[in-house]
């Protein structure tokens, strides 16, 4: 009987196992497909200056916001409320830096970057309380909060006009956070700034996901949530600390806009709640959460700027962008389906 | 009630009520170190009531609990563990994304001071210790999802073990195993047992309390009917206690006359969940599928209905049913009474009558689909009395009925469709012996009218009293076809368990 039940076990669960993989690999052979299909058909697309001057660079903030999402969605969460926090976030930099620039930039930057971090932590953490503490439904609070955030961006810029800081020279400073250049493979292949803070949240993201007692319970949430709270886990903190995480990276990524832009507007970044989560589910982040990685949601994050990239290269325009997109989406997830409909019996 | 210093447990006059409802009526239970104490009764009995009282997941019950020499209020599952109480439940609950040793070592991991680090060579170790201490066949290593329901039973207990569990509650667990799974968890019941555990075992198999229990009670609609010594006790007595009557009372008599072939299934397969399956149904007939919870029957006549995708045909009077689905079949006249009432089965918030008329709605719709809703409740007046549905309101919601009346719906629902092929997936599954009766007299008088059914069921007596034959499903495939009056219920569930000759 031992070798009839091993028989029936390989049977029933061996093919979950290698989809996961055949579904992680395929979309990272489909960016790598596309890559060499671009670099073939654009003289440009596999130029330093398209990809990592262009491309990368301008992913690098949503990527930053994707890493806290990855969490919120391993454990089984979701978060619609980035696109609002980031916003207010925004908001909150520009009008504080300008409040405190007669302090001099020493002091402006940092105070207003500290209080940026905390509006972002505490945003998140009203998202976290009303599900993890009060057990409402995640997609009806963060929905919710979409709403409340957008209204106070609106409400501290007057009404949504562009704010912008009035010292030209505190504003060039700031500048280099979306500005400055590192040399980091000589002159001619220099690395920016967004870059560079994308890769720092994204190594701490793969510790605290990979390596800490904390990322082992984001999984054991996924999984099973009441499991895990039965096991001693409290399941209610470490949900809560995840739309916290989020909330934090919202405020990085305000910080980058704000340096690339130089303005903060209430109204802006409306619909990339929608890109950040894509690119979670496109990776392989299962929207139940208990499996997925960062490494997945980079590799879904870059498939969908990709392609985008690549569409505007053929100078396809926006909105065919958008149908383009959608169905990706769709493609990649219908995959999904199938596939674990297949393989469950 | 004499004293005995060996009392883990000791519950005394649990009353558990729900909405109005006494689900528990002054029950006493007790349980000593090393026995393995048997709860049972029939489906709605109270068993799983009185141990989920004991898991914490009321806080609402009354009566007195003493665990381990102190007397406690369990009001919270987290209480529950932490006192030592743990209780495996048929649907288990490992984390499928976990490996082996993680799971074991849930919520006792350790993690560096400064660095947060988790601590994996701790988990593996914790995990291994446990694991050579209950010789557990289990590779630490192994992510749970790939594992038997069996082994993944033994991952439980291992956790609960590494949680210094005084009293373990197993709840139905054989209900999915096969027979050497049995035999083996019981060897491990009876190594828990010998370690000092006090354990609970909670099952309807009468034939299995005599090799593994020490003691029994007898639960029935929700009050103790007796507990007794193991040696002490006969079969047909515990039998009476459950039912509270002798069982032939229970059964009506056979009149059905099989006529002509209605419904015939050729090679039905789905890879991974049953093969080749052929067989013929007559009008008049009562077919009973035999075979272990995920052996497949369900997911068999669940082909069948169109509810899940099959290679192979079904052949409904003479024609082929291309494209089945649940729309097609309902249509032609085959409906289903599915397994889980409360989800498949109710239309929960919604009242009575919609729940009657929903396969006929195209039927009572008048001009541009207008529903009147006189004529719906004039339809579902005529379902209720032909029911006899209590209590006879069309208008309040299904869920205010009992699971008996609740069910009774459903079946309504299929006559007034003018069903002429009717499959029962276990129709007495939590309902109490009275309803069932009616049950058991409505599916007869559905097949003397001519209809064709099938049933299937886990109570095997259900099968062996109602079916003209009996199919017996094994692993997916059909194994045996039986004749039904004359069989022994004992015999059909040996068929049901024997193993195959590998190879």
């Amino acid at each position: 009987m031992r070798t009839e039940a091993k028989k029936s076990d390989a049977g029933r669960t061996k093919s979950p196992l290698s989809f996961r993989k055949l579904q992680k690999a395929s979309i990272l052979l489909l960016l790598v497909g596309l890559c060499a299909f671009a670099s073939f058909r654009s003289p440009t697309f596999f130029s330093w200056t398209n990809l990592v001057d262009n491309l990368l660079t301008n992913a690098a903030a949503l990527g930053v916001i994707a890493i806290g999402m990855t969490f919120v969605m391993i454990a089984g969460g979701f978060d619609l409320s980035v696109a609002s926090t980031t916003a207010v976030c925004s908001v909150v930099l520009v009008l504080t830096m300008d409040a405190l620039s007669p302090y001099g930039a020493a002091l402006a930057i940092p105070a207003a970057l500290l209080l940026t971090s905390l509006v972002g932590i505490g945003l998140g953490t009203i998202n976290g309380m009303l599900i993890a503490g009060v057990g409402v439904n995640p997609f009806v609070v963060t929905l919710s909060t979409m709403l409340v955030f957008r209204g106070i961006a609106l409400i501290l810029t007057g009404g949504g006009q562009a704010k912008q800081v009035a010292d030209i020279n505190l504003r060039n400073q700031f500048n280099w956070v979306y500005d400055a250049q590192l040399p980091l493979f000589g002159q001619d292949y220099q690395v920016s700034m967004p870059i560079v803070i994308f890769l720092v949240v994204f190594c701490l993201g793969i510790y605290l996901l990979r390596f800490t007692r904390f990322g082992h319970y984001v999984f054991a949430i996924g999984g099973n949530e009441e499991a895990a709270w039965l096991a001693g886990v409290n399941t209610h903190r470490i949900k809560a600390a995840t739309y916290v995480l989020c909330g934090f990276t919202c405020a990085i990524a305000a910080a980058i806009f704000v340096a690339m832009t130089a303005t903060a507007q209430a109204e802006s970044h409306v619909g990339k709640e929608l890109v950040v989560i894509a690119s979670v589910i496109v990776g392989g982040t299962p929207l139940g959460g208990g499996s997925g990685g960062l490494t997945s949601t980079l590799i879904g994050l870059l498939l969908l700027r990709v392609i985008d990239n690549l569409l505007a290269q053929f100078s396809v325009g926006a909105e065919y962008r958008k149908v383009v997109t959608g169905m990706i989406i769709i493609v990649v997830v219908t995959v999904d389906v199938l596939a674990k409909r297949r393989s469950r019996k | 009630m004499f004293a005995n210093d060996n009392l883990i447990l000791q519950m005394q006059g649990i009353v558990k009520e729900f909405s109005g409802t006494r689900a528990l009526d002054k029950v006493d239970f007790d349980v000593r170190c090393g026995e393995v104490h048997a709860l049972i009764g029939e489906n709605g009995a109270g068993k799983s009531t009185l141990m989920n009282v004991l898991a914490g997941r009321f806080n609402n019950y009354h009566g007195r609990i003493t665990f381990d020499g102190h007397q406690v209020r369990i009001t919270n599952p987290r209480q529950a563990r932490d006192m030592g109480i743990a209780i495996i439940y048929q649907e288990l609950s490992v984390l499928a994304n976990f490996t082996v040793a993680e799971n074991i070592m849930l919520g006792d991991e350790k993690a560096g001071r400064w660095t947060r680090k988790l601590d994996r060579a701790f988990i593996n170790a914790g995990a291994r210790d446990i694991i050579d201490y209950l010789r557990f066949d289990l590779d630490p290593d192994e992510p749970v999802e790939r594992l038997s329901k069996a082994r993944q039973c033994l991952v439980e207990i291992a956790c609960a073990v590494r949680r210094k569990v005084k009293l373990l509650v197993f709840d139905e667990p054989t209900a999915s195993l096969g027979s050497e799974d049995v035999d083996k968890l019981f060897e491990v019941i009876k190594d828990l047992k010998s370690r000092g555990l006090a354990i609970v075992y909670i099952s309807h198999r009468l034939a299995e309390l005599p090799i593994i229990a020490d003691r029994v009670t007898v639960l029935r609609d929700g009050g103790k009917t007796g507990t007794m010594e193991i040696p002490e006790c006969r079969i047909s007595d515990l039998t009476r206690m459950m039912l509270g009557h002798d069982l032939a009372e229970v059964f009506p008599e056979k009149t059905n006359q099989p006529g002509k072939v209605i419904l015939k299934v050729d090679g039905l397969s789905r890879p991974g969940a049953f093969e080749n399956i052929s067989f013929e149904l007559r009008e008049g007939e009562i077919l009973g599928i035999a075979g272990l919870v995920g052996s497949g029957r369900t997911e068999i006549i669940r082909a069948i209905f169109g509810a899940d995708k099959a290679h192979g045909k079904v052949v409904f009077q003479g024609r082929p049913i291309v494209g089945r689905s649940p729309y097609l079949c309902r249509a032609l006249g085959i409906g289903m009474v599915p397994e889980n009432r409360k989800q498949q089965g109710s239309i929960t918030g919604r009242p009575v009558s919609e729940n009657l008329n929903i396969s006929i709605l195209g039927r009572l719709s008048g001009v541009l689909g207008f529903q009147s809703s006189r004529r719906l409740t004039s339809q579902a007046r005529l379902m209720i009395e032909q029911m006899k549905i209590h209590p006879p309101l069309p208008d309040i919601d299904i869920e205010n009925l009992s699971g008996g009346n609740q069910q009774k719906v459903i079946v309504g629902r299929w006559l007034a469709a003018e069903s002429k092929v009717i499959i029962f997936d276990e129709p007495t599954q939590g309902i109490d012996v009275g309803t069932k009766s009616q049950m058991y007299r409505l599916i007869v008088e559905l097949a003397c009218q001519g209809r064709a059914i099938i049933l299937i069921s886990s109570e095997l007596i259900e099968i062996t009293k109602l079916a003209d034959r009996i199919l017996v499903i094994r692993d997916g495939r059909l194994v045996r076809e039986m004749q039904g009056p004359g069989t022994d219920e004992d015999a059909l569930f040996a068929e049901c368990v024997r193993k195959d000759n590998p190879e």
